[in-house]
């Protein structure tokens, strides 16, 4: 018997290590290949700096990563915001308008990225052109709005399964010592909730830098972001730089996390605390 | 993500109970949830209703992108067409085999990072799983890209240590669009799947095997039971966005990666047919809907004996 047990925890040590190294393979490849000085990222030639100096001299791909990382902050900011109000609603005062708002958050959740695209494309057209809300040609302005639905319902999810886990009777006794609402929920619903947020946030934040779908179809040319930058590069033949980016942002993210985790321990939650509440839990 | 709730003190569909306070304290509450209503309503309802009345349309003419004076379902018939059609099988192909891909290569190694991997590591292992989500995934797509190359490296090694005698010749096949998805979704699968193997915890399994189940018996009567809401969440977070993803399967797939998702944008982007595209948007959500519904009637289904044979009631389901 103590031997059959040692055998399947080696075999699952195994399957995971090899999960890892499948996880790892296409990072690990592009790191090498940003120090690549050939014409072509995916031929490598020799290794060099070269294509890190070249993002100093093309403003292009600086301009995109800079309109993603301001769409990103806005979008989770918006989409952090609304979850949570929306969250604590549907966890604390869930009246009889909470089952047609799940509907409403679950269709967002369901509906696939290129369906919100098309449809958000000629409505912001619409928006901006016929109705005359010059806001919406913005590029900025459509990418925010356009990442930030998913977001939003994603929050409202975990702030609210993080707060339906926890008592209300902090919230109750405040209010019996006749804490005004906006007090209440300033100084004991949303410390409660902190967690839930920072950790919505990130996510929010982390799915707008990504998004590729909804921004090829509602971007403005001049305020392209840098996964559509990368679209384009990939039908036209991709350089060497378009790795150096991504190296220079996934070590900028990897120094975020550290920032936000040491930040969280040092509040008391630990690194599974928060993937639980990401999860759902 | 998940409505599974414990020990909640209100319940979602329950009125709130009767409590000392005043109504008007209670009133602003479920205000709250107004802000996000109203923006989904204006960026999400109204933009998917137009979608979805333009699909009743047609293309007026060459320059024309839709008209709705003629309402009629002929561009259901025409999206579901023979041509058309085949694409969304493959999209069907792709989605629900790289969705069982995901869980399988999920569940052991969730289960191990839950409750075997060395407890002053799990953060970090789980923050690992993340890093990949965290670099732009076209980028990474593309390192596949460069991995599944005929003259790259990894097809070199693959001679090399005489596992193959051919250069690799999988990239811009189906295999390959497999990949590219299993490995871009993955992460959704086990983060979910962590949150619920964690949540069994070790108790209950030893408790099982101090009773004298084995260990297949306490893996499929009791931890699998217990983990079925995380196992939810996960086959809806991979199998929703992968049906819907079609950059992956262009940049890894080539001429043979055609997804729905494909389909759509190029109605709305070249043939600048709006009704037809609505269409086969429209048919996009319903055929994920309905496969979805199917996928856990079946799931049910298959285990309605079990759960029938041995009732295992053990406090509350957490």
């Amino acid at each position: 018997m103590k031997q059959r047990l040692s055998v399947f925890d080696t075999s699952l040590k195994i399957w995971s290590g090899l999960v890892f190294a499948f996880l790892f393979a296409p990072i690990i490849v592009i790191l090498v290949y940003s120090f690549n000085t050939g014409r072509l990222l995916v031929s490598f030639s020799d290794f060099g700096f070269e294509s890190f100096a070249a993002i100093v001299t093309k403003p292009a791909i600086r301009d995109a990563v800079w309109v993603s990382i301001q769409a990103g902050v806005i979008s989770a900011i918006i989409a952090t915001l609304l979850g949570t109000l929306a969250g604590v609603a549907l966890a604390r005062r869930a009246g009889k308008w909470a089952p047609w708002f799940l509907i409403l958050l679950v269709l967002v959740t369901v509906t696939p990225e290129i369906v919100d695209a098309v449809a958000l494309l000629p409505w912001m057209v619409f928006l901006g052109q016929d109705v005359g809300l010059s806001l919406f040609d913005n590029g900025i302005v459509r990418l925010v709005v356009g990442h930030s639905l998913f977001s939003t319902a994603v929050v409202a999810y975990i702030v609210r399964s993080r707060l339906i886990g926890l008592d209300e009777s902090l919230e109750e006794a405040a209010a019996d010592l006749y804490a005004p609402p906006f007090k209440r929920f300033r100084q004991i619903t949303l410390p409660l909730v902190m967690p839930a947020v920072l950790a919505g946030g990130l996510l929010s934040f982390t799915l707008s830098l990504d998004n590729t779908i909804v921004a090829a179809f509602v971007q403005v040319s001049g305020s392209t972001p840098w996964p559509v930058y990368v679209l384009s590069a990939v039908r036209t033949g991709l350089r060497p730089e378009i790795a150096a980016v991504s190296t220079i942002m996934l070590v900028l993210t990897l120094g975020a996390l550290a920032l936000v985790a040491v930040v969280l321990r040092r509040a008391g939650d630990s690194a599974t605390d928060i993937a639980k509440t990401v999860g759902g839990g | 993500m998940t409505t599974h709730t414990t020990n909640a003190p209100v319940t979602m569909l329950d009125t709130p109970p009767a409590r000392k306070r005043p109504d008007w304290l209670r009133a602003p509450r479920a205000a709250l949830a107004l802000p996000a209503w109203a923006w989904l309503t204006a960026f999400f309802v109204a933009p998917v209703g137009m979608v979805l009345w333009f699909s009743f349309g047609y293309k007026p003419g060459i320059f024309g992108t839709h008209a709705n004076d003629k309402l009629s379902l002929d561009r259901y018939a025409e999206a579901l067409s023979p041509t058309f059609f085949t694409t969304f099988q493959n999209t069907l192909w792709v989605g629900v085999v790289g969705t069982i891909i995901c869980l399988i290569i999920s569940i052991p190694f969730a289960y191990w990072l839950a409750l075997k991997a060395p407890i002053s590591r799990r953060g970090i292992l789980l923050a690992m799983v993340m890093v990949p989500f965290w670099t732009n995934f076209l980028i990474r797509t593309i390192g596949w890209q460069i991995i599944l190359a005929p003259e790259g490296w990894f097809s070199d090694l693959l001679q090399v240590t005489g596992l193959t005698s051919a250069p690799l010749d999988i990239l811009f096949t189906r295999t390959a669009v497999l990949i590219g998805v299993v490995y871009n979704y993955l992460p959704l699968m086990v983060l979910p799947l962590f949150v619920a193997f964690d949540r069994v915890g070790n108790d209950l399994r030893e408790a099982s095997k101090d009773l004298g189940a084995g260990r297949w018996a306490t893996f499929t009567s009791v931890t699998l039971p217990l983990a079925k809401p995380g196992l939810i969440v996960g086959v809806l977070l991979v199998y929703i966005p992968l049906m819907g993803d079609y950059i992956t399967a262009t940049v890894l797939g080539g001429a043979k990666g055609n997804m729905a998702g494909q389909m759509v944008a190029n109605q709305f982007q070249t043939a600048q047919n709006w009704a037809l595209g609505s269409a086969m948007a429209v048919v996009l959500i319903l055929t994920i809907l309905t496969t979805a519904a199917i996928a856990f009637f079946i799931a049910w289904l298959a285990t309605l004996p079990v759960r029938h044979r041995r009732r295992l009631v053990l406090g509350d389901d957490r």
